[in-house]
């Protein structure tokens, strides 16, 4: 009960939050906190429940951005259906990668899925004909035009991103409580063991890359319509598909929350450092995220959530001993 | 009775080790069966190969009937066979009772259902103490009772058992063959590899004597005991092996 | 035509020499300490800066730089392997892959702060120099780095063949236990794979200066491309993963020529993945099962 009433508090601060905080960089960063929340709990389905340790999501990400802005530009089709069918053309893409990479395990599975995202991002870098090539091209501004998933207010573009995420932990907790979860959980654990159970692996594996790339095209199409411009090293970029699997292991990897929470530590990380040096350091970012994955990896490969589980545990031990 | 499980000329070669040579044998419905043989006889591979975990070279294995080679391990497994592993293979972040319920949602999708099927199983090979601690915090004892809470957690109607007795003391083996006892009263089939003649004799009443990959004898545990080629196969792997094989 | 074959495939093949002292790195720490190395490719830069403020700094030249560079190399890679990769050795993969992924985002990154995203250069007295026979064209400065990197993996593979430590990599690589058996401490074979593995990336790093400009970004190019060569090539195997490099150096260069100048990558890629379709087996990867 007291889950649920602290459930209902947070959605609504998080829905009156845009209503309250005026600063424009205030919501840029809330924005960003949410969506690669999203994109972090959309990778942990598989990278973290069932530990396929991808590194090219960026390749949904892409195939979003650009299915969305190709039917938009070339087709007057608002993103709004454009957000489904890149997903859906994430899912179709994600078979034959899936097919791939799957045959590998361990560090070769991670190299085959840089691999295949970079392979898409030189694919749109070169074919201009359908894609504007490497300079890439401005989504037109149309003002304020919800249905085009255009808004004059960024708290528009916050209350979609929001949306996504509800949306994704929603699946996430879904998946989490069925035989799903658990089948994952053990695939992750010891593939041959799932197998003997009764679990037929490739299958599942298949199935979580469906829903896991199709969830991070969606990103992919909110992004670009949120900076109104698109390029194949924007789309496809690589720390799209770090930032994925980082949030996810520095926050918990394989939990429902830790995406989310180690995005909000991450990307206030960030945002501190920006408000305090300026952006003008480049790379700082990255290095200090760098250094508290290792941070993590070292003290607390369970991540942040690991860490509550385990004082938790601890203190439930306490209490039946005393 | 019926024919449960029937291998037919099987064969496995490892590079240019035979693993497994023109191996046939036969377990009937609700027999327990005693697979033995020095270190590296080829008993392992012999399970791998029923299961579908490596692909024979060549030879046949039916279930009720039914060819599972060329099958996947999960799809064996759907056929109503269930394995436990000789290093035991636990989901070690799980807890042992979602351990067992991995197994239970093979046949029970819901997970209220699994878990109560779960719970039954962990009480039945007497690991209720542990259901809620991760599988990589029990000892490894409690992990082969809990290879077996898996296994019977798919509700197997043959049961493949890999050494599950080895490094206990007299009186848990003591309850360990009352378990199969037990199991074997509930109708399953077994399978059983283990070095402990003491065991073996008192759970079943056939055995199945491999070597170098071959089958060298075949019979009730009297005559097999005292078939020289089994005493010669035996005194070997005490020759070669620094520590004494066999048990 | 046909000389523009030969041409592109004289190209690549020397390329193809840097290439493979980043990928027999590669393979000797995943044959050794069997993890992967996601940082090679940044010890490599890192040894490019090196040799550029060498040059810069004391008129070194940047192959003669090869005799500071690699020792350098050499300790970093003892102190990376102690400190850090021993204590992430273990059946789990996920922290052993971030590990050396985080190693490799910092050490951009750091680089990326101290020296900015410019492109350094070093000009050499052979930097623009070539032979010419037969109409086909070779510079002086890739003919040298080829003819270095080829030495250095022949030292590799005799270091491999008849020292007590080398046997004992190479037992280590088959099979664990046989290199404890061998009375020689896991943890020392594994210091100096580690350390041999990084000083062959500064090797690489002097050896590229010459004709290639240093920027924080340039070891992604060549760490990929040995991923791709080390797959290729059979884990953990030195002579696979030289061949492998090479041929991976020609492929690039033929796409480069036929393709078009921005689709080398894509050629190789392309090969990775139609081999991952037509030769699963073959790319140590794919665990038996
Ligand atoms: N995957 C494999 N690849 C290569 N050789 C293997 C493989 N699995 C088993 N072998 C070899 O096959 C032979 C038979 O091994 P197996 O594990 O089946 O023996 P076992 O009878 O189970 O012995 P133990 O009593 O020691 O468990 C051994 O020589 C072993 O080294
Ligand atoms: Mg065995």
């Amino acid at each position: 009960m007291r889950w649920v009433i602290g459930l209902i508090a947070a959605v609504a601060v998080l829905i009156a939050l845009p209503l309250v905080v005026e600063s424009a960089f205030a919501i840029d960063i809330c924005i960003r906190i949410l969506l690669f929340s999203f994109i972090g709990v959309a990778w942990n389905l598989m990278g973290g429940y069932a530990k396929q340790l991808s590194l090219g999501h960026a390749a949904y990400f892409g195939l979003g951005a650009y299915t969305s802005t190709i039917l938009q530009i070339n087709y007057d089709i608002s993103p709004w259906i454009g957000m489904v069918a890149g997903g859906c053309v994430a899912m179709l893409a994600s078979l034959p990668i899936g097919w791939l990479c799957f045959r590998l395990r361990g560090p070769y599975f991670t190299i085959a899925t840089i691999a295949t995202a970079q392979a898409l991002m030189l694919i749109f870098l070169k074919f201009r004909d359908f894609a504007w090539g490497a300079e890439g091209t401005t989504i037109p501004n149309l003002g304020n035009a919800p249905l085009m998933m255009q808004f004059e207010e960024k708290a528009g573009y916050y209350y979609v991103v929001l949306g996504l995420l509800a949306l994704a932990l929603a699946i996430n907790y879904k998946i989490e409580k069925s035989w799903m979860g658990y089948y994952l959980v053990a695939i992750g654990e010891d593939e041959d063991a799932a197998e003997a159970v009764g679990i037929n692996a490739p299958r599942i594996k298949r199935d979580i890359y469906l829903i896991s790339s199709f969830l991070t095209a969606l990103a992919g199409t909110f992004y670009v319509q949120y900076i109104y411009f698109i390029d194949p090293a924007t789309a496809f970029s690589f720390n799209v598909s770090i930032e994925a699997a980082l949030v996810s292991i520095v926050g918990g990897i394989g939990t429902l929350w830790g995406p989310v929470i180690g995005t909000v530590l991450l990307e206030t990380t960030s945002a501190l450092l920006q408000s305090w040096l300026g952006s003008g350091i480049g790379g700082i970012q990255l290095t200090i995220y760098s250094l508290i994955l290792m941070a993590v990896i070292l003290w607390r490969p369970t991540g942040i959530m690991g860490y509550f589980y385990e004082l938790a545990a601890r203190r439930r031990a306490r209490l039946v001993k005393a | 009775m019926a024919d449960a499980l029937v291998i037919k000329k099987l064969n496995k070669r490892f590079g240019g080790l035979r693993a497994v040579q023109d191996v046939s044998f036969t377990v009937r419905e609700n027999e327990t069966l005693a697979l033995i043989g020095p270190n590296g006889a080829g008993k392992t591979t012999a399970f791998n190969l029923i299961m579908g975990f490596h692909r024979p070279d060549e030879g046949s294995v039916t279930a009720f009937g039914t060819e599972i080679v060329g099958m996947r391990p999960y799809q064996v497994c759907a056929q109503g066979l269930a394995r436990t592993f000789q290093v035991a293979k636990p989901f070690g972040g799980m807890t042992v009772l979602d351990n067992v319920m991995t197994g239970a949602f093979l046949h029970y999708r819901n997970p209220e259902e699994a878990r109560d099927k779960a719970r039954e199983v962990i009480e039945f090979v007497g690991l209720s103490a542990r259901e809620s601690t991760a599988a990589r915090d029990i000892t490894t004892i409690d992990q082969r009772r809990l290879e077996m809470a898996r296994a019977l957690a798919t509700q197997p109607k043959i049961l493949l058992l890999d050494e599950v007795m080895a490094g206990l003391n007299p009186s848990e083996v003591d309850q360990a063959v009352a378990l199969i006892d037990k199991l074997s009263g509930s109708g399953l089939t077994i399978v059983i590899v283990e070095h402990l003649m003491r065991a073996i004799m008192a759970v079943s009443k056939h055995i199945v004597v491999l070597d170098h990959g071959q089958k060298i004898a075949e019979g009730n545990p009297k005559d097999v005991m005292a078939n020289p080629e089994v005493i010669r196969a035996y005194l070997g792997s005490y020759a070669h092996s620094p520590n004494g094989g066999v048990a | 035509m046909v000389g523009t074959i030969i041409q592109a495939v004289i190209n690549g093949l020397l390329i193809g020499g840097i290439y493979a002292l980043v990928s027999i790195g590669v393979t000797l720490i995943f044959g050794v300490v069997k993890i992967v190395n996601f940082a090679q490719g940044e010890f490599v830069m890192i040894g490019m800066y090196i040799s550029f403020f060498l040059s810069t700094q004391l008129g070194i030249d940047p192959i003669v730089s090869l005799v500071v560079t690699m020792p350098v190399l050499f300790v970093v890679g003892v102190l990376v392997q102690h400190f850090l990769i021993r204590r992430v050795l273990g059946p789990n993969d996920m922290p052993q892959i971030f590990l050396t992924f985080a190693l490799s985002l910092l050490l951009l990154n750091l680089s990326l702060m101290l020296f900015t995203a410019n492109y350094r250069t070093v000009h050499t007295w052979y930097s623009d120099e070539a032979f010419h026979f037969a109409g086909l064209y070779v510079p002086y400065a890739k003919l040298i780095a080829f003819v270095v990197a080829m030495a250095l993996s022949g030292c590799l593979w005799v270091f491999l063949r008849t020292t007590d430590l080398g046997k004992a990599m190479r037992a280590a690589s088959q099979n664990r236990d046989v290199a404890s058996l061998m009375g020689i401490n896991p943890d020392r074979v594994f210091a100096v794979a580690f350390g041999l593995a990084l000083a062959l990336a500064g090797a690489a790093g002097s050896l590229l200066m010459p004709f290639q400009s240093a920027y924080p970004f340039v070891g992604q190019v060549f760490v990929l491309m040995a991923f791709i060569a080390v797959v290729l090539g059979t884990l953990g195997n030195v002579i696979g993963a030289l061949v492998a490099s090479l041929l991976m150096g020609i492929a690039e260069s033929l796409g480069i020529q036929f393709v078009g100048a921005d689709s080398g990558l894509l050629v190789v890629f392309v090969m990775f993945l139609l081999t991952l379709v037509f030769k699963p087996n073959g790319l140590g990867g794919g665990k038996a099962r």
